[in-house]
C-alpha cells in the first residue's frame, strides 16, 4: 500500500481543557510564521464530535480536534506524500510531536496544553486505499510498529484496531508508560 | 505520461473501477470529462476563464484567500502556494468550497453516511447546510472533486449546475407531504423539474443563475417563493391539480418580489411553460452586465406584461416533448412511508414536565397531516454538523424512519415520520449526540451565510456574530416572551443576501465603516422582512451598525417590541408603527461606536482575532479627532437617505425619491472631497467629476461587484429619484443605500491603501 492522507492525534491530558479562543490564536499565529503553507483557521467550537479549531494548509492540516468525545492535536497530510511508507510515517509523527512541542511552549495559552504522547491514534484518512478492516491493520501493523518501536520500545504499548466499520481506518496507540513529547522526538531524530 | 497518470492516484483509480457501474452514464461522462478537464488543465491545455466556468458548473467553487493574499491583522501577506491556477487569480492548490445539491432537500441514511465520509476525508469534518437545501464541504482540493462526484453519483447525486449560470437547486418546502395546511405534496413535481431542467438545451445559456421554488403552502414559508426567479405554489382547481406560478423574484442587493404569471397552471403544463421561461431568459436577458443579468431585471426592463406575453408565444412555438407529463403517471414514486406504528395522535403534545424536553417539544417538533407521527427539526448551530455526528444521525433515523429527511433552508436537517410514541427515545438519542438544541425556526436559531469565513465576498463575520448572538439569546430563550422568540434573525456577510436577510424580521448584512481613519467593521440593520407567506414583505435598511454593538442592539429592540408591542402586532407592524426614526433614536446609546485607543475590540470581527484594518496613525492621541470633510460629507448622505426612508414610510413617495437622490449626491461629493475639498454642490458637477475621478478610473469599483453600484447612480442621475411610483421608489432607495454604502467601503478601501502605504514607508 502506498500509504496517504496519514493523521495522527495526540490526545490532551486530562484536566487541560482548552480555552477555544487562546487555540484559535495559537493556531492563527501558525499561518504567517511557519515554513508550511497555512492559508486560514475556523472555529468549530459550537459543534460536537468533530473539529474545535481547524488550521487549513496546503500540504498539512492541524486542528484541536474533539472527534471520539476526546480532545487532541490532529495532524492532517492533504497533499500526496513522497517516499517509502516507513519514511512517509516518521516524517508525519515527527512533525505532530513537533507541532505539539510548539504549542505546549506557547505563551498564548495561561494553562499550556499537556499532550500524552503514550496516547495516539492513527488514521489513514483515506477509504479508497485503506478501508476500516483486518486487512488493512495486517497490511500496516509491521510499519505502523517499526515506528513506533522506536518511540515506545518493542513490546511496550498495545494496537488497538477501531472496530467501527463506518470509520476511516483507526488504530488507537497506547503506550505502557508515560512519555514526554521531547523524549519521543529525541528517539525519532 | 499519460494524461491519466498525470492526476490519478490510487484511490482515485479505485473510486473510478468500483463505482463505474453505479452511475448514471450521464453522470459518468460528466465526471470523466471533468477528470480529463483536470488534466488538460494541468498541462496548460485550457485557459483559467473555461475552466473557472467547467468547475463552477460542476458545483466546484473558489474559498477567501484562493488569490493566494491574507489580510493577517498587520499587512497583507502572501500564501505562497504553488504557481498553478484553477481560474483568474485562482490558485490551483488553493482550498476551494464544493456546493452540491439536493433536491427538495430529500436526504436519505445512506446518502447522509456518505457525506459524513466526504467531509472526513476531502474537508474539513463538516457538514454545512446551505440556505437553499444543498449541501457545502468547504476546504476540498479540486483534484479530489472525481472521487468525490462518484461517490455521490453512486448514491443518485448529482452536482452538475449546483452553480455556475445555471439552474440551481429546486427546493421546496421540508414540511411538503407531510404538512397539515399544504394542498398537495409538491416533492414529486420539484423532482421532476429538477430532472427536466438538468442539462437541457434552453437552461444552458443564462447570464446569471437560476433559482426555483415550490411550496405546498401559500401561507407557509420555507418554500419562500416570492424570492426566486420561478416558484410555484401548489393549488387545485375544479378537481384538477396545478400551480400559481410566479416569475422574476430574487434577493441580491435589491429584492424584488415575484410576479403572478398565471394564478393556475395545471400539472401538465409546468415543464413546458418552466421550460418557456428559460427560453424567453437564455434569449433575452443580459449576459454581459452581470449586475443586471438576472430574470428580476429582464422582468423589470421589459415590463411584466410584454415579459409574460413573450414567454406565452415562445410556449405556443416549443415542439412537442413527450416528458412534459410523463412523470404524471408516476406520481407517487418518491411517497414516504413510516417503519414505527402512529401514536396517539393527540396534539399538542402534553408536557412531561421534564422542562428540557418540553421545550425541545414545543419548538423542535411539528405536526403532520398523518395522524400519530411527527416532524422533528434537529437544529444545527450555523448549519454545521460533524462527520461523526451526520452517521450517529444516518443510524438513528434507521432506527425510527425509513429515508425521510429533509434539509431546510433554515439550515436545519427536518426527520419526517418519527411515531409519537418514540419522541422521547427519539430526543435521548439526539441528545447523546449533541443535536438535542431547542429554538428551531425561532431567534435562537440564527441563519448566516458563510461570510468571511470562507466566502470570497465576505465583508464582516456574519457566522462570527451568529455564533455570538446564538450563544446570548440562548441563555434567555426559555424565559423569553413568545412573541420575541417567534423572531427571525438573519445575517449575511455582504450585500448579496445569501441569508435571506431581507425576509427576515431583523436581518444584517456586512459593511464597512471609517471610524476615524480605522476600517470597522459593521453590519447594516434591515428591519420587518417576514418570512412567512413564502418570504411575502422584504424588511428595509435603518442603518449601520458595528459588528460589536449588534448583540446589544438586538437586545434593545427585541426588548422594546415586547414592551410595547399590541395585543397579537407582529413585528413588521410594530416597526411600522413605531417608524424607523424612533427605533433608531432609542439605539444611539449603544451604537456609538468607542475610539480605538478606549476599546480595541470594536476594531476586531466576531470570530477573528486580527485587528479588521489598521491605519498607522504613528501617533494614537489624537485619533479621536481625526474627522475628514469626507466622514461628515458620508454622513450626511446616510441622514439624507434615512430622512428619504421615513418619507417614503409616511407615504411621501416624491419627497422619499429626492432625498434618496440627494444622499446619492452627497456620498459622491463626500468622496470627492479627498481630491477637492472645495467640489461644487452642483449635482451635475458631482456626477461628472466623480464619473472622472472615481469611474473611469476604477477606484470606486467594488472588488467583486466592479461598477455596479456606480451604475445605481448614473440611472438616478437620470431621474433624480423623481416620476417613480411606490414599488420604483422601494427599489431605488434599496440601490440609494446600497450606492452610499459602496461610497463607505471605497473610503474605507482607500484608507487601508493610505495605510499600508504609509507603514511599508516607515
Ligand atoms: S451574502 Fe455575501 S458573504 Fe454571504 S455567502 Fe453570499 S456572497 Fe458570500
Amino acid at each position: 500500500m502506498n500509504l496517504q492522507n496519514i493523521q495522527w492525534k495526540i490526545h490532551l491530558a486530562d484536566g487541560s481543557a482548552p480555552n477555544v479562543h487562546e487555540w484559535f490564536k495559537a493556531l492563527g499565529t501558525w499561518i504567517p510564521d511557519s515554513p508550511e503553507v497555512f492559508v486560514d483557521v475556523a472555529d468549530y467550537s459550537h459543534v460536537q464530535d468533530g473539529p474545535v479549531i481547524f488550521l487549513s494548509g496546503h500540504n498539512v492540516a492541524y486542528s484541536l480536534d474533539g472527534t471520539g468525545r476526546r480532545l487532541g492535536l490532529l495532524y492532517e497530510r492533504r497533499q500526496p506524500a513522497e517516499g517509502s511508507n516507513a519514511e512517509k510515517l516518521n516524517e508525519s509523527f515527527t512533525s505532530t510531536l513537533q507541532h505539539a512541542a510548539l504549542l505546549e511552549a506557547d505563551g498564548t495559552f495561561k494553562n499550556k496544553p499537556k499532550f500524552l504522547v503514550g496516547d495516539v491514534k492513527f488514521f489513514v484518512n483515506n477509504r479508497g486505499i485503506a478501508p476500516n478492516k483486518d486487512a488493512t491493520f495486517a497490511t500496516l501493523k509491521p510499519e505502523l510498529e517499526a515506528l513506533l518501536n522506536k518511540v515506545y520500545g518493542a513490546g511496550a504499548y498495545t494496537l488497538t484496531r477501531e472496530p467501527d466499520t463506518r470509520q476511516r481506518f483507526t488504530v488507537h496507540v497506547k503506550a505502557k508508560a508515560a512519555v514526554s513529547v521531547a523524549e519521543a522526538l529525541k528517539k525519532l531524530a | 505520461m499519460s494524461q491519466q497518470e498525470l492526476y490519478t492516484s490510487d484511490a482515485a483509480k479505485y473510486w473510478k473501477e468500483a463505482l463505474s457501474g453505479k452511475i448514471t452514464p450521464l453522470w459518468k461522462m460528466n465526471v470523466d470529462e471533468f477528470e480529463s478537464d483536470i488534466a488538460l488543465k494541468k498541462m496548460g491545455k485550457i485557459d483559467h476563464k473555461l475552466f473557472a466556468e467547467t468547475r463552477l458548473r460542476m458545483g466546484a467553487y473558489g474559498q477567501r484567500y484562493d488569490n493566494g493574499h491574507r489580510y493577517d491583522g498587520k499587512t497583507v501577506r502572501n500564501i505562497p502556494f504553488p504557481e498553478a491556477f484553477k481560474g483568474p487569480d485562482t490558485y490551483w492548490d488553493a482550498p476551494g468550497m464544493q456546493r452540491i445539491k439536493l433536491p427538495w432537500g430529500g436526504l436519505s441514511a445512506d446518502q447522509m453516511d456518505l457525506f459524513a465520509d466526504l467531509a472526513e476525508e476531502y474537508s474539513d469534518g463538516i457538514c454545512h447546510i446551505t440556505t437553499r437545501q444543498a449541501i457545502q464541504l468547504h476546504y476540498i482540493h479540486i483534484e479530489n472533486c472525481p472521487s468525490m462526484y462518484r461517490r455521490l453519483g453512486a448514491l443518485g447525486i448529482t452536482t452538475r449546475e449546483a452553480c455556475g449560470n445555471a439552474v440551481r437547486n429546486v427546493s421546496a418546502d421540508p414540511m411538503t407531504g407531510v404538512s397539515p395546511t399544504e394542498v398537495f405534496d409538491v416533492t414529486p413535481y420539484a423532482q421532476a423539474m429538477f430532472e427536466f431542467l438538468l442539462g437541457h438545451p434552453d437552461a444552458q445559456d443564462f447570464g446569471r443563475k437560476f433559482k426555483i421554488a415550490f411550496s405546498g403552502d401559500k401561507e407557509g414559508s420555507s418554500g419562500l417563493v416570492n424570492i426566486h426567479d420561478l416558484g410555484l405554489i401548489a393549488k387545485m382547481k375544479d378537481g384538477k391539480r396545478g400551480f400559481e406560478f410566479y416569475v422574476g423574484g430574487g434577493l441580491g442587493a435589491v429584492p424584488y418580489s415575484a410576479h403572478l404569471f398565471s394564478d393556475f397552471v395545471s400539472e401538465d403544463e409546468i415543464l413546458p411553460l418552466a421550460q418557456a421561461v428559460c427560453r424567453v431568459y437564455a434569449r433575452l436577458g443580459e449576459k454581459k452586465k452581470r449586475h443586471r443579468a438576472r430574470i428580476k431585471f429582464l422582468v423589470a426592463d421589459m415590463g411584466f406584461e410584454k415579459f409574460r406575453e413573450t414567454v406565452l408565444e415562445a410556449r405556443a412555438k416549443l415542439p412537442f416533448d413527450p416528458t412534459w407529463a410523463a412523470y404524471i403517471k408516476d406520481l407517487n414514486r418518491l411517497d414516504e412511508k413510516p417503519s414505527r406504528p402512529a401514536g396517539n395522535g393527540v396534539w399538542p403534545i402534553a408536557a412531561t414536565g421534564d422542562a428540557e424536553y418540553d421545550f425541545w417539544v414545543k419548538t423542535n417538533v411539528k405536526q403532520q397531516s398523518q395522524a400519530g407521527y411527527a416532524a422533528v427539526i434537529v437544529t444545527l448551530p450555523l448549519g454545521d454538523i460533524t462527520s461523526n455526528q451526520m452517521r450517529d444521525l444516518a443510524a438513528i433515523c434507521r432506527k425510527y424512519i425509513k429515508d425521510s429527511v429533509r434539509t431546510v433552508v433554515e439550515q436545519n436537517l427536518l426527520v419526517r415520520w418519527v411515531s409519537q410514541n418514540d419522541l422521547p427515545a427519539f430526543y435521548a438519542d439526539l441528545k447523546a449526540i449533541g443535536l438535542h438544541l431547542p429554538g428551531a425556526e425561532s431567534i435562537l436559531d440564527v441563519t448566516a451565510c458563510p461570510g468571511t469565513d470562507t466566502c470570497k465576498l465576505g465583508v464582516s463575520s456574519s457566522r462570527g456574530l451568529a455564533g455570538e448572538l446564538r450563544k446570548q439569546l440562548a441563555e434567555k430563550s426559555t424565559h423569553m416572551d413568545d412573541a420575541v422568540r417567534n423572531l427571525r434573525i438573519k445575517i449575511s456577510g455582504c450585500f448579496n443576501s445569501c441569508s435571506h436577510h431581507h425576509i427576515a424580521d431583523i436581518g444584517f448584512y456586512g459593511i464597512s465603516r471609517n471610524v476615524a481613519g480605522y476600517v470597522v467593521p459593521h453590519f447594516q440593520m434591515v428591519l420587518g422582512g417576514q418570512f412567512q407567506h413564502n418570504g411575502g414583505t422584504y424588511g428595509i435598511g435603518v442603518g449601520g451598525i458595528a459588528s460589536k454593538a449588534v448583540p446589544g442592539v438586538v437586545e434593545k429592540i427585541t426588548g422594546m417590541y415586547s414592551q410595547h408591542r399590541r395585543p397579537d402586532e407582529n413585528f413588521h407592524a410594530w416597526v411600522e408603527r413605531t417608524g424607523k426614526a424612533t427605533i433608531m433614536q432609542s439605539l444611539q446609546d449603544i451604537i456609538e461606536v468607542p475610539p480605538y485607543e478606549t476599546d480595541k475590540s470594536y476594531y476586531v470581527d466576531w470570530g477573528d482575532v486580527r485587528e479588521y484594518s489598521v491605519k498607522d496613525k504613528g501617533m494614537g492621541e489624537c485619533a479621536g479627532e481625526v474627522v475628514t470633510l469626507t466622514d461628515f460629507g458620508l454622513k450626511a448622505a446616510d441622514r439624507e437617505l434615512f430622512e428619504g426612508q421615513l418619507r417614503f414610510e409616511s407615504g411621501d413617495v416624491v419627497s422619499a425619491g429626492s432625498r434618496a437622490y440627494n444622499g446619492m449626491v452627497l456620498a459622491a461629493q463626500a468622496l470627492l472631497k479627498l481630491n477637492d475639498i472645495d467640489i461644487s454642490s452642483n449635482p451635475d458637477i458631482v456626477m461628472e467629476r466623480f464619473t472622472k475621478e472615481f469611474h473611469d478610473t476604477g477606484v470606486f469599483n467594488d472588488p467583486f461587484a466592479g461598477p455596479k453600484f456606480a451604475q445605481y447612480y448614473f440611472q438616478a442621475h437620470t431621474h433624480r429619484g423623481q416620476g417613480l411610483d411606490k414599488d420604483k421608489t422601494s427599489l431605488f432607495l434599496h440601490e440609494a443605500q446600497l450606492f452610499v454604502e459602496a461610497a463607505h467601503s471605497c473610503y474605507a478601501r482607500m484608507s487601508m491603501a493610505d495605510a499600508s502605504t504609509s507603514s511599508a514607508t516607515v
